[in-house]
């Protein structure tokens, strides 16, 4: 696996990192994360990985939500257990559709403010700039609860930048939103990390933020598979052997027509002839073969991944995104 | 004092100052307000039962002489020849056959009541209409084995219960979890919250309550009672309660910490607090009901025919002196609250197993 790349932005990087240190979260017997190390610098990082991989879990580790099992984490030189000192440089955006009881949106962004010691002019000002940045000056004084989905993801960001953070994270905050205040966001996490700050994002879907990220954590199952510039995660994936379980009638000659082909690395055969276990090192290519074999008429009956984890992200890195 | 304690202390007053508004206005708060309240209206309804009656009975009094003449053996007829129409009279039934009547008369202060069996007077019994002395202990009563045991105990539950733990089911402890302030903060912004209401609910009900039920009161009695312990019992009246809601709220706030159902807690403490009294000694202090017992001006009235057992259940325990009683207390307070502080440190947003 490649290691990070440092940020490629011309502005000086924020000089602290984000270091995951052999980090294990379960909840109960159900792994959240496992034995994750991970050192994030400044500019635009992006998790990406299927649902219920552990994305959330590791933004919520960074931000002292929950506490590891085991190992240590570190954000900007501070611990997760310091949220005095955590939160005044870092703000989440979470995936917590819920607001406080009754709150406006206006109440949402300052509340935090005031807690953060400025003054009620202060804090007046600083929401009404956040939520200007968002685009949500009209309904600042409507209650979050009558919020669509697309407001409330920006009422979080704009609760998230209001103290201008030097870390922003931020858990799917393209969800719901148009494409104009997709356009606008995508543009503020761009500024954020022109200046030098961390921007940490999560998605489902690789391609939605593989053009703004500087680079990319792919997880899978609680397990970092993937790190590094968006290009070399890429490249990695793409030269990462895939098995692939075929069914058929003349497994033998099917068999040995793959063989054939460079980019297949081993074919072992089933014990009832039925059937073969085939290692590709590039699935574009295997996918095209498979299709013109069965289309010359050799008897193909099934296709399925042998390597389920390797298979989903696959199909993410080539913005199929299940 | 070191300027970042007083900024932590800021940071809880405004913490406080936000969730105000929602342990005040929360619609679950409502049965808070009715456990309240409930003593006033009972009270009050008293107050007017009296003033209704003063009033109908106002214009029909008799003269204290002529119904003091009043003796067993004297007519049906008689009786109201000398004293008049009564202001009431009811009938009630003795044995199978015969039948009896109460003739019921005022004399401006006191209510006589005539029992007439076979047109005769059997018996007559005088009483004030309105006994300050029984009422004050009425209230006592109310105010030891309802407020204290029961408005206090579950009106705690519900505010400072959901202080953590309603966040946690509404899905919003996160947003002061990402504030930049220390748990142990958060934990004491919210726990003033819940003080301020409950002392504000619960200390304006018994005070109201307490005002309420002087309103129907002999004015001279009521002077006097003003000019002797008066301001000191609605004084105590009212700490007792503050005291109260300072030693249940630390513990149910630390209750919602740690389990869910408040059915839990609320069984386990109410029964630790009936049982206080076949405790040990030492076992005994570790009570809210123990101290605020004893803070009590008028200790809780006992009926003399309540069984061995129940009398245990229902009587404090030996009684302390006031102040080492606000000062236990406050001991309590501060041990369940320090505890409640370290759990607070180790909590973690889950609201999936929620």
């Amino acid at each position: 696996m490649t290691g990070l790349a440092q940020k490629a932005s011309s502005a000086p990087p924020f000089a602290k990192e984000i270091v995951f240190d052999e980090v294990s979260k379960f909840y109960g017997e159900v792994l959240g994360v496992n034995r994750v190390s991970l050192r994030i610098p400044g500019g635009i990082t992006s998790l990406v990985g299927p649902n219920g991989s552990g994305k959330t879990t590791l933004m919520n580790l960074m931000t002292g939500l929950v506490h590891p099992d085991r190992g240590s984490i570190t954000v900007g030189g501070l611990s997760p257990r310091e949220p005095e000192k955590l939160m005044r440089i870092l703000g989440y955006a979470t995936q917590y559709d819920a607001a406080p009881r009754g709150a406006t949106g206006f109440e949402f962004v300052s509340a935090p403010l005031f807690l953060h010691g400025h003054s009620a002019a202060e804090a007046r000002r600083l929401a009404w700039q956040a939520l200007e940045r968002v685009s949500l000056t009209d309904a600042a004084g409507r209650k979050v609860a009558g919020y669509s989905k697309g407001m409330r993801q920006r009422v979080r960001l704009a609760q998230a930048i209001a103290h201008d953070p030097e870390i922003l994270v931020l858990d799917e905050p393209l969800n719901g939103l148009d494409p104009l205040v997709r356009a606008e966001t995508i543009a503020l996490f761009r500024e954020f990390a022109a200046r030098g700050r961390h921007v940490i994002l999560s998605s489902h879907v690789l391609q939605e933020v593989d053009v703004i990220s500087d680079q990319v954590i792919l997880i899978a199952n609680g397990m970092v598979i993937a790190e590094g510039q968006i290009r070399n995660v890429r490249d990695e994936i793409q030269e990462h052997p895939s098995q692939f379980m075929i069914r058929c009638r003349d497994a033998s000659r099917l068999a040995s027509l793959l063989f054939e082909m460079e980019h297949v690395a081993e074919v072992k055969l089933h014990p009832d002839r039925q059937g073969m276990l085939v290692l590709t090192r590039n699935r574009q290519e295997f996918s095209l073969a498979l299709t013109k074999l069965a289309a010359n008429g050799s008897p193909v009956e099934s296709v399925m991944a042998a390597d389920e984890n390797v298979d989903a992200l696959y199909e993410y890195l080539i913005g199929g995104g299940r | 004092m070191n300027p970042e304690h007083v900024f932590r202390m800021r940071q809880a007053w405004m913490i406080a100052k936000l969730e105000l508004r929602r342990v005040f206005l929360a619609k679950r708060s409502l049965w808070v307000y009715l456990l309240a309240l409930f003593p006033v209206l009972i009270f009050t309804g008293h107050g007017i039962d009296v003033k209704l009656d003063q009033k109908r009975w106002s214009g029909r009094i008799t003269p204290a002489t002529v119904l003091e003449s009043i003796q067993r053996g004297d007519s049906e007829e008689d009786v109201i020849r000398r004293a008049g129409d009564p202001v009431s009279s009811r009938r009630f039934r003795i044995g199978r056959d015969r039948r009896g009547q109460i003739l019921s008369y005022y004399d401006g202060q006191r209510r006589y009541d005539v029992f007439i069996e076979d047109a005769l007077v059997t018996n007559k019994r005088a009483r004030a209409h309105v006994d300050f002395e029984e009422d004050r202990q009425i209230f006592a009563g109310f105010f030891h084995y309802f407020y204290l045991r029961l408005a206090i105990f579950f009106g705690c539950l519900g505010i400072f219960m959901n202080l953590f733990r309603g966040e946690m089911m509404d899905k919003t402890l996160h947003f002061w979890f990402l504030a930049p302030v220390r748990r142990d903060v958060l934990l004491a912004g919210k726990y003033m919250a819940g003080l301020v209401a409950a002392v504000t609910i619960f200390t304006t009900g018994a005070v109201l309550c307490f005002l309420v039920l002087l309103w129907p009161q002999d004015q001279a009695a009521v002077q006097a009672y003003w000019q002797q312990q008066g301001p000191s019992h609605l004084f105590w009246y009212g700490a007792t309660a503050a005291l109260a809601c300072l030693g249940y709220g630390s513990v149910f706030l630390a209750a919602g910490l740690l389990v869910r159902n408040p059915i839990i807690p609320a069984t386990v403490l109410s029964l630790w607090e009936g049982i206080n009294g076949f405790l040990p000694d030492l076992l005994q202090k570790m009570s809210v009901l123990y101290y605020v017992e004893s803070l009590a001006p008028v200790p809780a009235p006992m009926d003399p025919n309540v069984p061995a057992l129940l009398r245990i259940l229902l009587a404090p325990a030996a009684p302390v002196s006031a102040w080492a009683a606000t000062a236990g207390l406050l001991a309590v307070t501060a041990v369940v609250l320090w505890l409640a502080s370290r759990r607070v440190g180790r909590l973690e947003i889950n609201y999936s197993t929620e």
